[in-house]
């Protein structure tokens, strides 16, 4: 028989007051397995909680019923304090009965009856906890921040500050991002190479920080501290362990195709670097434009390497980690418009540029020197239309969302225009202008001094007209018909989240929201964290957002990630599922239902007469069980239960109202 | 087992820990009244809710039981009340189906905020079930109590 | 129908000399005329007493659960009934395709009520067909036991299912038949975590007809099995046909069994699934 303490509380007058805490106490003093009741008028405080450890002793109790505030309440504070006697704190049941009870009663009697009802039903409960043990698991020290932009760098950079070892993902050949695209940044116009550039090479060289470049993740196990990643790295065929990234190879090699970094602005060689800063500063082959790797002739860089770096043979190769950490910086692609915009030319005028293509036209270092000319004729523009949300806001063509950067780029490009080519005219059509931000109204402001014309409408149709752009579209405000003739057209288009990111979040089991993006575990409270345990995110996988948005966003989940991995273990709820093997039948019910992937199938060995047989049953992962009991109410045999909820002690509460 | 008190009906309320507990928390917190014979059992999710629960509190003795939990979209554990919401689309209706009055069996979904929302309700439920009076089916006691609602 | 009992006993004797199968179910002559057993057979010869007529009624599948590790697979005779058990307990990871060898029989459809429902008189998985398919009739009404009960008054329902249930017996023939009733351990077995009162009561039988119902509900593949093995008689599919009439009115077109794939209605979850609930 269970020895059973039961203890009710005053909370001053709070449940005194509605309820007879003396019957409450007399009663409970009759149920089955009580060992023990009292009262007390605080019991969480010092002496109540002395009270309860005297009892314990002294009646020899092996579990206790507190009857008090909401668990939500106290729950952590008496399990803390049973840590101190023999009691386990997974012995303890809480009757609520200030919140649920006495705050919501006046009947003093009607009170009291439910009272000792509530005290009854823990008490049943409670004669059916058994000693639960939190388990720990050890966390391995190292965080994984996939993707290579200013989010990931910067997530990579304080936590390798604060001492933990980071690996550093990005599939493309470089780190740097999107940002590194970037000519000047808003509002303040400083270059934006010259801020990400040194956070790059500190990265790179960073002795905390592995950079994994041509790297994509494939699969990945485990759970929070212990995942289990395994990385693709894409063959890169140079030796980076003896290239010194000289670029004599680049100079010789004869293929020319579109430059990525330069969004098909220019062209580069098949034996590449990203961008003349790239990190690492060492060239890779593309393997579709290489004509060694195509059609078996050419081997120019190879010749002309004064290293030998050259491996045409080099293949992609698979390896796996361990991480205690995982941080998404995945970020953004622009949406792509020509698919959707049929009426702008679907992509066929080359004097359309999207907004990062415009970054690369007017950047010093990009394909024209940061010449503002146009790319069909390389004429400066005497007029340019800049066309704000294609893509965002428009929830029948593209994304019902705000793209959040586009209303400060798109008043950068027209400073950056009127700056560069003064007496150009410059439209901008916008639907609002949002400017939230430190100095981006004034920005915004300076802009219309400097001569930008804002129209307030879409641009409905652009078509060519001898070599002028003609934006034909609406000034809401004057309520007429407007026709631009434009020389160059800039989109500033939405953002979406980067391919590959529903495979990526599938392997971690992370959700996405109705876009796409990452959803975070909660908009307001935990806005860097996933409800996945131990993963992360930073910057625009998210959701749009500008740069000191997404170096803030990064830098917190840097601090989720720190203060995980100070830890050298973690505590883990023993309150999870636990299966009874020999009634499991293996039919998966739960395994479908669990939303953490915590339940798997496993074969194990067992006997049938004499034959020795392999049969699958449901095996729960601890450290991925968060103990929400669904796999409990799919399981028709009651083979899942779920421990410190279990069906026989909820059925016992139901038993013990009806008593 | 004393069936003299079914006069006052007795209702159980499985609530999630996450939401309808917490409003029904705020609910005392805003010292909003409700009737006595609302008894909420703890569940970490109504996903936890196994119908056989229902139908054990349904044999012996109460008059009425409750399911509630996260709204959908709102679960702590991302999708378990979506199961719930099947689960027990289902069990309520084959309940109506067996003959139980559908006054006596409701699911709702009461944020931790909604602490308005619990206490009308337990008002509500209690009516009907008051109105309904006290519950014979399913009840397990002697053959002969039975006779009544024959 | 004696040229396919006689493809019949050829093909279960060309797989038992063949070696291939341990041994092969079919259907076996009983002392009464109207009735067929389940037939083991295992010999070549065996093939002989094989039985293929109007009154080779029983569901045969359920029978595969008695030998979850056979040596050699297990030779069975599919209608489309018996196929959608196969694919049911395959789906329910309790047997093996590789453990079996389906010989297709396309049914004629027997005097049975049940069958007047039959939506797959043709084998839906199988090795080989031993003869040619047939269109399967027009089904009568699929849910005739639940539409009845539903058209009665509240009280009408429950008085009705009062009188059905006093008279069930607990004997739990209908469970063992049931090829959805594949757990290891049911649930009615294990007192010690109480769900199911083992009195011979109204209301632990009410209990256990209505929890029998939820757990095969949307596993349900429509045989009849549990209506023709009870021993009292009790039109019990009147519960399951209810659920699974609520599934197809709230998800459209839902059938169980029919591949071995498809996930069970209760597995799964739609964001837009209808919200009855407040």
């Amino acid at each position: 028989m269970s020895k059973i303490g039961v203890f009710v509380c005053h909370c001053g007058t709070n449940i005194a007051n509605t309820v007879d805490v003396e019957r409450a106490v007399a009663s409970a003093r009759e149920l089955p397995g009580v060992a023990f009741a009292s009262e007390y008028k605080y019991m969480c405080s010092e002496p109540g909680q002395q009270m309860i450890k005297d009892a314990i002793e002294e009646y020899g109790l092996d579990r206790v019923v507190i009857a008090s505030c909401s668990p939500r309440m106290h729950e952590t504070t008496f399990r803390k304090m049973l840590k101190d006697t023999k009691v386990n704190p997974y012995m303890l049941e809480i009757a609520n009965i200030r919140e649920q009870c006495s705050w919501v009663h006046t009947d003093k009697a009607k009170a009291t009856e439910k009272a000792i009802r509530l005290i009854r039903m823990s008490v049943a409960k409670a004669a059916r906890d058994e000693p639960l043990f939190a388990s720990s698991i050890p966390i391995e020290k190292r965080a994984l921040v996939i993707g290579g932009g200013i989010a990931g760098i910067q997530a990579a950079l304080d936590i390798a500050d604060a001492g933990h070892e980071v690996a550093l993902l990005e599939r493309e050949p470089s780190i740097g991002g999107k940002m590194a695209m970037l000519d000047k940044t808003f509002p303040t116009l400083d270059c934006s190479a010259c801020i990400s550039t040194p956070k790059m090479v500190d990265a790179g060289a960073h002795p905390n920080i592995k950079l994994l470049t041509s790297c994509e993740v494939v699969k990945t196990e485990g759970y929070i501290g212990n995942f289990q990643v395994t990385i693709r790295r894409n063959a890169r065929y140079v030796n980076h362990d003896i290239c010194t990234g000289c670029g004599l190879c680049e100079t010789k090699c004869p293929v020319k195709t579109d430059s990525e970094f330069n969004h098909g602005l220019s062209k580069r060689p098949a034996i590449y670097k990203l961008f003349p800063q790239a990190v690492p500063s060492k060239p890779v082959i593309d393997k579709n434009s290489c004509l060694k790797l195509t059609k078996g002739k050419c081997g120019v860089c190879e010749k002309v390497c004064p290293l030998g770096c050259i491996d045409y043979a080099d293949e992609d190769r698979e390896f796996t980690e361990t991480f205690g950490a995982i941080v998404f910086a995945t970020g953004y692609e622009l949406i792509d418009w020509t698919a959707l915009y049929g009426e702008y030319g679907g992509g066929r005028y080359p004097d359309m540029l999207t907004g990062l293509q415009f970054e690369r036209l007017v950047n010093a270092s990009g394909p024209t020197e940061g010449h503002i000319v146009r790319p069909s004729d390389g004429k400066e523009p005497k007029t340019v239309a800049i066309v704000k949300c294609v893509g965002s806001r428009d929830p029948k063509k593209g994304k019902s969302y705000c793209s959040r950067a586009c209303c400060m780029y798109a008043a950068k490009h027209a400073h950056q225009i009127l700056d560069k080519l003064p007496g150009t005219r410059v439209f901008i059509f916008y639907i609002d202008v949002r400017t939230p931000g430190k100095g981006y109204e004034e920005f915004y402001d300076q802009t219309r001094k400097d001569g930008a014309i804002y129209v307030r409408g879409r641009i409905s149709k652009i078509y060519k007209d001898g070599d002028k752009l003609v934006c034909n579209g609406e000034d809401t405000l004057l309520g007429k018909q407007v026709k631009v003739m434009a020389d160059m057209v800039v989109l500033e288009t939405a953002m979406t989240p980067s391919s590959g990111i529903e495979e990526l979040a599938t392997m971690f089991g992370v959700a996405r929201d109705v876009n796409d993006w990452i959803q975070e575990a909660h908009p307001k409270l935990r806005p860097v964290e996933t409800q996945v345990g131990g993963v992360f995110l930073a910057g625009t996988c998210q959701g749009p957002r500008d740069i000191p948005d997404t170096v803030a966003h990064a830098s917190a989940a840097a601090a989720k990630v720190v203060s995980l991995l100070n830890k050298s273990e973690m505590e883990t709820s023993p309150m999870i599922s636990v299966v009874r093997r020999e009634h499991c039948c293996g039919c998966g019910a739960c395994e479908k239902i669990c939303p953490y992937t915590a339940i798997t199938l496993e074969e194990i060995d067992d006997r049938v007469g004499a034959k020795r047989v392999k049969r699958p049953i449901a095996s729960v992962n601890s450290g991925l069980c968060q103990g929400c009991g669904a796999c409990t109410a799919a399981c028709r045999t009651g083979a899942i239960d779920l421990l410190g909820f279990r069906n026989a002690q909820i059925l016992e509460e139901v038993d013990a109202l009806c008593l | 087992m004393s069936v003299k008190e079914t006069n006052d009906p007795k209702i159980i309320a499985f609530c999630c820990n996450w939401c309808t507990y917490t409003g029904a928390d705020l609910a005392g917190l805003n010292r909003s009244h409700y009737p006595e014979n609302v008894h909420i059992v703890r569940v970490p999710c109504s996903g936890r809710v196994n119908p056989q629960f229902i139908l054990r509190a349904f044999r012996n003795g109460c008059d009425g039981v409750m399911v509630c939990g996260c709204h959908p979209g709102d679960c702590h554990y991302s999708t378990g009340n979506y199961f719930t919401r099947r689960r027990f689309t289902l069990m309520k209706r084959l309940l109506e189906y067996n003959g139980i009055d559908p006054g006596r069996f409701h699911a709702r979904w009461i944020s931790g905020s909604e602490a308005g929302k619990f206490r009308d309700t337990a008002e509500e439920v209690t009516a009907m079930v008051r109105k309904l009076g006290p519950n014979t089916r399913y009840r397990e006691y002697a053959r002969r109590e039975m006779s009544a609602d024959e | 129908m004696n040229d396919n009992l006689a493809k019949m006993r050829e093909a279960a004797k060309r797989a038992l000399e063949s070696g291939d199968v341990g041994y092969v179910i079919g259907w076996g002559a009983t002392k009464f005329p109207d009735k067929t057993s389940p037939l083991f057979m295992r010999k070549p010869e065996d093939a002989e007493r094989l039985v293929w007529n109007e009154y080779a009624i029983p569901g045969i599948a359920k029978y595969l659960l008695d030998d979850l590790y056979p040596d050699k697979p297990i030779g069975v005779f599919v209608r489309g009934c018996d196929s959608r058990a196969i694919n049911r307990m395959m789906k329910d990871n309790r047997i093996k395709r590789e453990n079996l060898r389906l010989l297709g029989i396309p049914c004629d459809g027997k005097d049975d009520e049940r069958c007047t429902i039959c939506r797959n008189r043709n084998p839906l998985v199988y090795d080989e067909l031993l003869w040619d398919e047939a269109p399967t009739p027009e089904p009568k009404d699929r849910y005739f036991r639940a539409n009845a009960v539903e058209a009665m008054s509240a009280d009408g329902r429950y008085a009705y299912w009062s009188e059905v249930f006093d008279q069930c017996i607990r004997c739990y023939a209908c469970r063992n038949i049931c090829p959805a009733c594949n757990c290891k351990e049911c649930y009615v077995d294990m007192t010690a975590t109480g769900f199911q009162g083992k009195q011979h009561s109204r209301s632990d039988n009410l209990i256990f007809g209505v929890t029998r119902a939820f757990h095969v509900g949307d596993r349900c593949i429509e045989c009849g099995e549990c209506e023709r093995v009870c021993p009292m008689g009790l039109p019990i599919m009147g519960q399951t046909q209810k659920i699974l009439k609520d599934i197809n009115e709230l998800v459209g077109d839902y059938e169980s069994g029919v591949d071995a794939e498809s996930e069970n209605y209760l597995g799964v979850f739609d964001l837009d699934d209808k919200d009855e609930f407040m």
